[in-house]
């Protein structure tokens, strides 16, 4: 496959998702909404009571707003969008076109989860450049964050982002069926996660949990499942496994299911 | 270009479905630069064919070529110059005509791309090919498919169904487009249970029926298997006796005004002419009865459907 054609086809991936209002309304008002909420709650509070609150922005919020972006409702979002772009082909009917076209099935799905994590991306930039604002407007004379830790955070957001994304695409693919992943994938990641990372009777399979290996590898502090301590050779393995299973599975299926 | 006599060509394919056997053993040839029906109740198995063909499922035994190609090893090849609508044209409802067109562009490769505006002109689609497509009619979405087709610049149509859902306006349309394509050189290959349909838009077509193919052939060949003659003559009971046990005739019986006899081949209109009028009865029409694809049609297949 040629670059052009290549860089086409993830155009057309990106165009169908942004393209679509209502799922980028939601996604927007997960990842930015919820973190504009968050400061202006935050600052509202601070400003009736300063004796009792602490500030919106400084190292606080900024941790606050990373731990939503990357453990919350920017990883919401981004499972919101993995998964369209993992079913949108199926359920509209439209991949069968696609695959009379003579273009590998492998191609057509290897573009999936770099569009939804870009789109996400794009979403999560503009979260987190409120969240860079908001923290230094906000200080009220609490210490900012550094510059590495502000790009730690980026990088790490990126990864979160990553993770959620491909695990939707993954499980979108092999299911076909929005209703099924959004359930599956959103009910994984906000209810069965923080029941799991609580039955402290798991002990160390917990660290099999992505979300568990994401907080490990989180700059700032806090957030779900940073209590259990992973080694980082450990999450990294968990994360490519988290990573790679449902790849492997969504390409899998979409290679030898029947269009 | 390639140059193959037959540009769809299929061998002992099968295909089941658990114990049913949705395909048996089916020897299909497509000629190229026709229009070609695929004639066969609903369930026959034709839209499981044109699955097979594009790569949608697999088959469980058989070859099947392509433009000269065996599919699946050179699939991709093949499928490069073939446009197919399967079942339904089917689309992002929340993109445009235009921007589905480039949906389906990216996947052929940037030939496809430059041709999108020629192919929305060419089904009269560029004053609305900025909506979006879910504010189309089922004919506007038909014609959208048809011009998705047309970005492999196709030598091979592949097209399941198309007349379905359309009103007659559309019917009309759509058989004048495959009028237009097959003159240009291209092959149509059309599935349908509109009978008339298909013998009024295709040169050649093939019959299945509960997936085995009954029949193919030029149409006319198909629907002309029995040869009837409707002959009008002053003296139809003379004429009855006269040609009672002529070998050139199958079956012949008395009507209002003459008689209607089935030949038992092809030739023997001219010597049956002759001796009525030898025999100084009064001939004042011969003429051909033939049989609509519908009632061969309905003919095989039930025959088929009886055996089984």
């Amino acid at each position: 496959m040629s670059l052009e054609v290549a860089r086409e086809m993830l155009a057309v991936e990106i165009l169908r998702l942004r393209r679509n209002r209502v799922l980028m309304a939601f996604s927007a008002l997960l990842a930015i909404g919820s973190l504009v909420l968050m400061f202006c709650f935050e600052a509202v509070q601070h400003a009736s009571s300063p004796a009792t609150n602490a500030p919106a922005g400084g190292t606080v919020g900024f941790d606050h707003a990373v731990r939503m972006l990357g453990l919350m409702f920017g990883v919401l979002a981004a499972a919101l969008i993995g998964t369209e772009a993992g079913t949108a082909d199926l359920s509209s009917g439209v991949f069968r076109d696609l695959v009379a076209t003579g273009r590998s099935r492998l191609a057509l799905f290897a573009f999936r989860a770099p569009a939804a994590i870009l789109v996400t991306l794009a979403l999560d930039a503009v979260a987190f450049a409120i969240a860079i604002v908001a923290t230094f407007l906000l200080a009220g004379g609490q210490p900012d964050p550094t510059l590495a830790v502000i790009l730690q955070s980026a990088a790490w957001i990126v990864l979160s982002t990553t993770m959620a994304a491909t695990l939707a695409v993954g499980v979108g693919s092999v299911s076909g069926s929005r209703g099924v992943t959004l359930t599956g994938v959103l009910g994984w990641l906000a209810i069965a996660t923080p029941l799991l990372i609580n039955v402290s009777s798991l002990g160390s399979v917990r660290e099999g949990i992505m979300t568990v290996a994401l907080s490990s590898l989180m700059p700032v502090s806090g957030g779900l499942g940073a209590s259990i301590a992973v080694p980082t050779a450990v999450a990294v393995a968990v994360l490519a496994g988290w990573l790679a299973v449902p790849t492997a599975l969504g390409a899998w299926k979409t290679v030898t299911g029947d269009a | 270009m390639t140059t193959t006599a037959n540009i769809i060509e299929t061998h002992g394919l099968c295909k089941h479905f658990g114990r049913r056997q949705a395909v048996a053993d089916l020897d299909l040839s497509v000629p190229r630069g026709c229009a070609f029906g695929f004639l066969g109740h609903n369930g026959a198995g034709k839209t499981t064919v044109i699955r097979m063909l594009l790569g949608l499922t697999r088959a469980d035994a058989g070859t099947m070529r392509i433009l000269g190609r065996p599919v699946p090893a050179e699939r991709a090849a093949a499928l490069a110059r073939v446009g197919a609508i399967v079942e339904e044209p089917n689309f992002h409802r929340h993109l445009t005509g235009r921007e589905n067109l480039r949906v389906s562009a990216a996947a052929r490769g940037p030939d496809a791309r430059r041709r999108i505006d020629a192919a929305l002109r060419r089904v009269g689609l560029s004053e609305r090919a900025d909506e979006r497509v879910r504010s189309y009619s089922q004919g506007m979405r038909q014609r959208l498919g048809v011009a998705r087709c047309l970005l492999a610049d196709p030598e091979l149509l592949i097209l399941d169904e198309p007349m379905n859902g359309l009103d007659p306006g559309g019917i009309l349309e759509l058989r004048t487009m495959i009028a237009r394509l097959t003159g240009e050189g291209r092959t149509v290959f059309l599935s349908s249970h509109l009978l008339d349909e298909v013998e009024n838009t295709c040169d050649a077509a093939a019959v299945i029926d509960q997936g085995r193919l009954v029949a193919q052939g030029p149409i006319s060949e198909l629907v002309g298997g029995a040869l009837e003659l409707d002959i009008g003559c002053d003296s139809p009971r003379l004429a009855l006796d006269l040609l009672d046990g002529d070998p050139a005739i199958a079956t012949a019986r008395q009507t209002a005004d003459g008689l209607r006899i089935r030949l038992a081949g092809a030739d023997g209109v001219a010597s049956i002419n002759e001796r009525l009028v030898a025999a100084g009865i009064g001939v004042f029409r011969l003429a051909p009865v033939r049989e609509s694809l519908e009632q061969r049609f309905l003919e095989i297949t039930s025959r088929v459907g009886g055996q089984s």
